[in-house]
């Protein structure tokens, strides 16, 4: 079977900008398939956004290649590459209406303004807008300026659609409803997405694949449920938001740590490492009514925290102390007994060098 | 044994009175702007009042056929004031010297805005003396500078009309440069790129984005530099070595003679007007 060519590639992709040391993205190599949505999520300053730029072509890389479909567009134009692309901020023309803002990129083709009127219609249609076509763009809320952004950005029919957090600045609400709206747009039209974005909660939602990023370097590319369940490092285990670090030597398929003996998958190679578990994935319940065995351990509460409805207890487990997420309706105290269930499927380690 | 008990008087604490908050019962959510209003008001008529002041012995002395001292008004009204401007070139000078403002507002708001688009995004090398350069015409005594220019000119053989607009765009660029340098500075470049990946050229993002987004800025620097040509005399005077007749060489040659109150008043009304005119078009257009 021939590999499918991927809808953009990075290879080997350096950029050094003349007033900043160290580099901005070292070596990065990235694969984006036809119709994905792919995050590349890090933290500020990890070189997320200027992969968007590299990809755009309003950056050029000090070194590497950017392939599109397979061709070499390391020295096109940006108005050459067919990429569209949405900021944070909408940036939508203050000087044209709605309907002229979507329709810029046919005008720019040449096309004249009632025909790429006419065209721009079912983009605007598809960002549930269609009767706000001839307002000025200032008269608009931040949302809909951003599903206007959207519309322009997909009028031109790009072959990969960048977004570079272009929901960060919205409340919660609009958030939720741009994620929906995202993904109503994936169906229809099935356009290849690369979306820069710091909230691994977000990445987690738009896309189907995450690609986690630090210093300029591509820690991980892999699915959600890869970068969660396991991480290439425990960098990128905490940059996913992991908590669960417990140090000790893999033996025949088998943990020890001060945790106790837990069994691990047998392909993990014997020696060092650090197991590595999230604290949403434990099994938690009430008491101590099981008998511990090998993955299932008595643990007492020591500490216990609340985001939101979410509660997180910090329980000591022999000589060891993690975090675990409370089920709703399990009720517990400082003091209290609980039994963890550690399933194996959830287990992961990593080298202690592979920081 | 006998215990004694000594009874203080209690002193009751000095009352302090309750902090009145704007809203509490009696205060009103707001303060009262009726002052600060009619401080402003006042304002604004004492600034009409320094600038029209000047211009009303101007006005009545543009319709005075005679005025003599120490009568408050004209002692006879009519037109010889006009007549005469008319008469001496005033309309043709009129003509002259729109085309040497609008020359001068052309090119200089152009060099300006390159400037200033180079300063801002950092292409111009050594920025800090291209500032300074640039700047210099405002901080150099003209006629020292004029006088320098005008023996190169003349040694290069620069004919004189082209020589007189190359050295008032000069005068006018520090005006064109730092207007609009502060507009880029504030103009978010990141329209342009959106622009590009939409598949704009360059020249379509300058023509459909950039213009139109410094519109308001390169219409505040033209009306600028197009004073500069406007009212400029003493650059006419010595470049243009007299074979360029303006309104304000008009003015100043019939003002220094005796008995033209009338026509010299005439010709300064008419020089307020392109000023004013374009003023008002700006501000109905919002690029105050």
């Amino acid at each position: 079977m021939t590999p499918m060519t991927s809808a953009i590639a990075l290879r080997e992709v350096t950029k050094h900008f003349v007033d900043r040391q160290p580099a901005a993205l070292l070596g990065v190599n990235l694969d984006v398939l036809p119709g994905t949505c792919t995050a590349l999520l890090g933290p500020s300053g990890s070189g997320k956004s200027t992969i968007l730029r590299i990809i755009a072509g309003l950056e050029s890389p000090s070194g590497g290649q950017v392939l599109l479909n397979g061709r070499d567009i390391t020295s096109v134009l940006p108005e050459k590459r067919n990429v569209g692309l949405v900021f944070q901020r909408p940036l939508l023309f203050p000087h044209l209406s709605v309907v002229d803002n979507v329709a810029f990129a046919d005008r720019a083709a040449g096309r004249s303004w009632r025909v790429a009127r006419e065209r721009a219609l079912p983009y605007l249609d598809m960002v549930q807008l269609a009767d706000l076509g001839r307002q000025r763009v200032g008269s608009l809320s931040g949302g809909q300026e951003q599903r206007v952004a959207l519309a322009r950005a997909l009028a031109a029919q790009p072959t990969i659609l960048l977004l570079d957090e272009p929901f960060s600045a919205l409340d919660a609400e609009l958030r939720h409803e741009m994620h929906e709206l995202l993904a109503d747009i994936r169906r229809q039209l099935a356009p290849t997405v690369v979306l820069v974005t710091h909230d691994r909660d977000e990445a987690a939602t738009v896309a189907d694949r995450i690609a986690v990023l630090e210093n300029g370097q591509l820690l991980q590319h892999d699915t959600v449920d890869g970068v969660y369940h396991h991480p290439a490092s425990m960098a990128v285990a905490r940059l996913m938001g992991g908590e669960n670090f417990i140090k000790g030597v893999t033996i025949a398929g088998v943990h020890h740590s001060g945790l106790g003996s837990i069994s691990v998958d047998e392909s993990i190679p014997d020696g060092p490492g650090v197991l590595l578990f999230r604290h949403e994935s434990l099994g938690v319940s009430a008491g101590h009514l099981l008998p511990p065995t090998g993955n299932r351990v008595h643990a007492t509460v020591t500490g216990i925290s609340r985001t939101g409805l979410r509660r997180r207890a910090t329980v000591r487990i022999n000589a060891e102390e993690i975090q675990v997420e409370l089920p709703a309706t399990l009720d517990v105290s400082v003091g209290d007994l609980l039994t963890v269930d550690l399933p194996r499927g959830i287990l992961h380690v990593v080298s202690e060098s592979n920081q | 044994m006998a215990v004694t008990i000594t009874t203080r008087e209690l002193v009751p604490a000095p009352a302090i009175p309750p902090r009145r908050l704007p809203g509490d019962p009696g205060r009103p959510l707001t303060a009262s702007r009726t002052g600060s209003r009619l401080g402003r008001v006042g304002l604004v008529v004492l600034l009409l009042g320094w600038f029209a002041l000047p211009l009303l012995p101007l006005a009545l002395w543009a319709f005075a056929d005679q005025w003599s001292y120490p009568a408050a008004v004209p002692t006879e009204w009519g037109t010889d004031g006009l007549n005469s401007a008319i008469t001496a070139g005033g309309i043709a000078a009129f003509g002259r010297s729109a085309l040497l403002g609008v020359a001068v507002a052309a090119i200089a708001t152009l060099i300006g805005a390159v400037a200033a688009r180079a300063l801002v995004a950092g292409w111009a090398p050594f920025p800090r003396l291209v500032t300074v350069l640039l700047f210099a015409p405002v901080a150099i005594p003209p006629f020292a500078s004029i006088l320098g220019t005008n023996v190169i000119l003349l040694r290069a053989q620069v004919p004189s009309l082209l020589g007189l607009v190359m050295v008032l765009v000069v005068v006018a660029l520090p005006y064109t440069t730092f207007t609009l340098r502060a507009a880029y500075a504030a103009h978010d470049m990141r329209y342009e790129e959106e622009a590009r990946t939409l598949g704009a050229s360059q020249a379509q993002v300058l023509w459909r984005i950039q213009i139109p987004l410094m519109a308001p800025a390169l219409a505040r620097a033209a009306f600028l530099a197009f004073l500069v040509g406007w009212s400029d005399y003493i650059v006419t005077l010595i470049v243009g070595g007299g074979q360029l007749v303006t309104v304000p060489i008009i003015t100043a040659s019939l003002a220094a003679g005796v008995g033209n109150d009338s026509v010299v008043a005439v010709l300064s009304l008419a020089a307020l007007v392109p000023p004013v005119a374009l003023l008002i078009v700006l501000a109905r257009n919002g690029f105050r």
